[in-house]
């Protein structure tokens, strides 16, 4: 019988999933991932989990329960810093010893450091130390991450041509994608922003990713915009963005905007974010500027879908509305 | 026979029923407590309307606020329609040059920016209901005012007492902490007042190009208190409506007017339907471990409606047409 290890669903899982999944595999050991959230996952961590974290963080205890009697191991990463002179969320830097003072009764966390902050030659070590667990030498654990590097790469260019996993939209199978029927005309095209885990995990953002489908529109992430070209600009901030998930969400919301290629703006924050706080009112500024309608999605652990349903109606109302009136609109302000 | 257009209006604390003419006058209206009870509260709502005004003939059938959903499979709605679009419907046929429009309702508070007649930005609260109406409900209640007299009570103070208006809780303490220090309940109830005016402004306003003409819609509306304390703040004029209590339903109506025209035929169940006795049911589906609360409705012609399943297993049952029957 080989060796189990457990990925939960959840924080960097929506990153990363391609890439841990794959240099698992290729060292020989079976993945197991959590289902998809739903409420005996949600209801799992918010017993476990220290109350004051945001949803996602309760989420990802939610997963982590659910896997602790089923697998050898649990994968939690601390991920400090995955690019140079750059951070993560705090959440994200003390994430496996939150879930190990939380949960008892946990297999063996595999809860390497990955810290770039300095350099990117730290993360020869990191793999090594991973792939350690499973294999002895060196050479084969760098061979089964370079494999599963050029996956997640595939994967990321596939997104950037309008891809989305199918693992985020539906049904099971994890690397399958569909297209994200991105059209040629592009005034119904709606961007939702977020961290990766917000938006992605359907069941803590009451399917947005379906309803808008629902209501016709054209849906794009901050994934989907090269990295290359999110830094870029994410550099006309007066002050260096050195949370990494923020150089992507407000450099993609940034080029967006002064592409003017998108009709709205979707923002999914979990309640009481702080990263988010920034990012939010920084977008929102320039979105102001640009005359490009934003709006706000706070989740938490309500289930009550009326609150959510309401602001998405009265969006993409609007929007029509606006649409309807373009040639209005120029005169506007 | 008199030919109206319904508005239904399902909120948290309020049921409004307005019946509103061809030329989009309002000709009847009913402004209900929910008090928890929405289907029980809609039935006496249209029964209440044959009581008054005998049969009817109603061409038309709106319905908006949260309970919208649920209003329109009692009724039968040609047009279901979130909240703040129906707000800037009224709002724009009252005064067609409307630029902003305040409202404020039971459990949440919206701001709609408008210009050249159309909806360019909004905002609703976020978490917390610190700045609606069901929060100065209960300090009045703690003050032991009516509601109904609050804002003529603030409108007497001479040096409002300042509350902080950020969160109900903290709002609730630093109010009875004022009370303990003896300021009289006009200047306390002004402060309550200005606390949620600069809540709204900061939390829902916050950003917003707020110019006039502005309108105050919504049942807090009534309470001029807060009225004196927008203007106040604003440094602007803020004009409520005749009908600001019922601008959902009146916006509700008239879009279902226009959608009757486009689609010739109404879905309005008839007022039978206050006769009807209703069901509800809810129970959780053990099939996955998403356990939906699954709610169904059902009268006395089978079910009518189920719903809050995410995989569509129970309200796939229900075809859109058998429900019509009704």
């Amino acid at each position: 019988m080989s060796v189990k290890v457990g990925l939960p669903r959840g924080m960097f899982y929506f990153d990363y999933f391609s890439l841990w999944k794959s240099f698992f595999n290729n060292l020989g050991v079976e993945v197991l991932i959590s289902p998809k959230t739903n409420k005996e996952i949600l209801d799992r961590g918010v017993n476990a989990c220290v109350d004051e974290s945001c949803l996602p963080v309760k989420v990802f205890h939610g997963h982590v329960d659910y896997l602790k009697d089923k697998v050898d191991y649990i994968f939690i990463p601390k991920i400090i810093s995955i690019h140079k002179r750059e951070y993560n969320c705090p959440k994200h830097l003390g994430l496996p010893d939150m879930v190990k003072n939380s949960i008892k009764g946990l297999p063996e966390i595999i809860d390497t450091e990955v810290n770039l902050r300095k350099s990117n030659k730290f993360l020869k070590k990191s793999i090594i130390e991973t792939g350690r667990y499973f294999e002895k030498s060196d050479r084969k654990i760098l061979n089964a991450f370079y494999d599963a590097l050029k996956q997640y790469n595939n994967y990321l260019k596939m997104m950037t041509t309008g891809f989305i996993s199918l693992d985020v939209l539906g049904k099971n199978a994890d690397m399958k994608v569909i297209k994200n029927i991105i059209r040629k005309d592009n005034n119904r095209r709606i961007l939702i922003l977020g961290h990766s885990y917000n938006i992605y995990d359907q069941y803590i953002n009451m399917e947005l990713v379906k309803k808008l489908k629902d209501f016709k529109f054209d849906l794009i992430t901050a994934e989907m915009i090269d990295e290359k070209k999110a830094r870029e600009y994410a550099k006309k901030l007066p002050k260096r963005m050195f949370w990494t998930h923020g150089q992507r969400i407000i450099g993609a919301a940034y080029y967006l905007i002064e592409e003017k290629s998108i009709s709205g703006i979707i923002y999914v924050s979990a309640f009481g974010c702080g990263l988010d706080s920034v990012f939010i009112d920084l977008i929102e500024r320039k979105a102001k500027k640009a005359k490009i309608p934003f709006t706000l999605l706070t989740i938490d652990e309500q289930t009550g879908e009326a609150g959510v349903n309401t602001r998405l109606e009265a969006f993409t109302d609007m929007l029509d509305w606006r649409l309807k009136d373009e040639s209005n609109f120029s005169t506007l302000w | 026979m008199a030919e109206y257009y319904l508005g239904i209006d399902v909120g948290s604390v309020s049921t409004n029923i307005i019946l509103m003419d061809e030329s989009n006058k309002v000709r009847y209206k009913k402004y209900l407590r929910t008090q928890g009870k929405p289907i029980e509260i809609i039935k006496k709502g249209i029964e209440d309307i044959v009581k008054e005004l005998g049969e009817v003939e109603i061409k038309g059938v709106g319905t908006t606020g949260s309970g919208r959903y649920l209003a329109d499979i009692i009724v039968g709605a040609d047009i279901v329609k979130n909240e703040i679009t129906a707000h800037a419907i009224a709002g724009l046929n009252f005064n067609p040059n409307v630029r902003t429009i305040i409202e404020i309702g039971g459990q949440d508070s919206k701001i709609i920016i408008l210009r050249d007649g159309i909806v360019v930005d909004f905002a609703m609260n976020t978490v917390c209901a610190a700045g609606t109406g069901s929060f100065l409900d209960r300090q009045a209640i703690r003050l032991g005012i009516d509601i109904s007299e609050f804002g003529s009570l603030a409108l007497k103070s001479k040096s409002p007492v300042r509350i902080a208006g950020r969160c109900a809780v903290f709002a609730e303490s630093d109010m009875i902490h004022k009370q303990q220090l003896g300021h009289n309940q006009a200047d306390i109830a002004k402060g309550l007042c200005e606390a949620l005016v600069r809540n709204y402004l900061n939390n829902v306003g916050k950003g917003k190009e707020i110019l006039e003409p502005i309108l105050f819609q919504g049942g807090v509306a009534a309470n001029i208190g807060i009225k004196q304390a927008f203007i106040e703040a604003l440094n602007m004029n803020v004009e409520v409506p005749p009908n600001h209590d019922v601008m959902g339903a009146i916006g509700a109506a008239i879009l279902a007017k226009e959608e009757v025209k486009k689609k010739g035929r109404t879905n309005f169940k008839g007022f039978s339907i206050g006769r009807l006795k209703y069901n509800v049911n809810s129970f959780e589906c053990s099939d996955c471990s998403n356990r939906c609360e699954i709610v169904e409705i059902k009268s006395n012609n089978g079910v009518l409606a189920r719903y809050g399943d995410k995989c569509g297993k129970w309200s796939n049952i229900i075809k859109k047409e058998d429900s019509k029957l009704a």
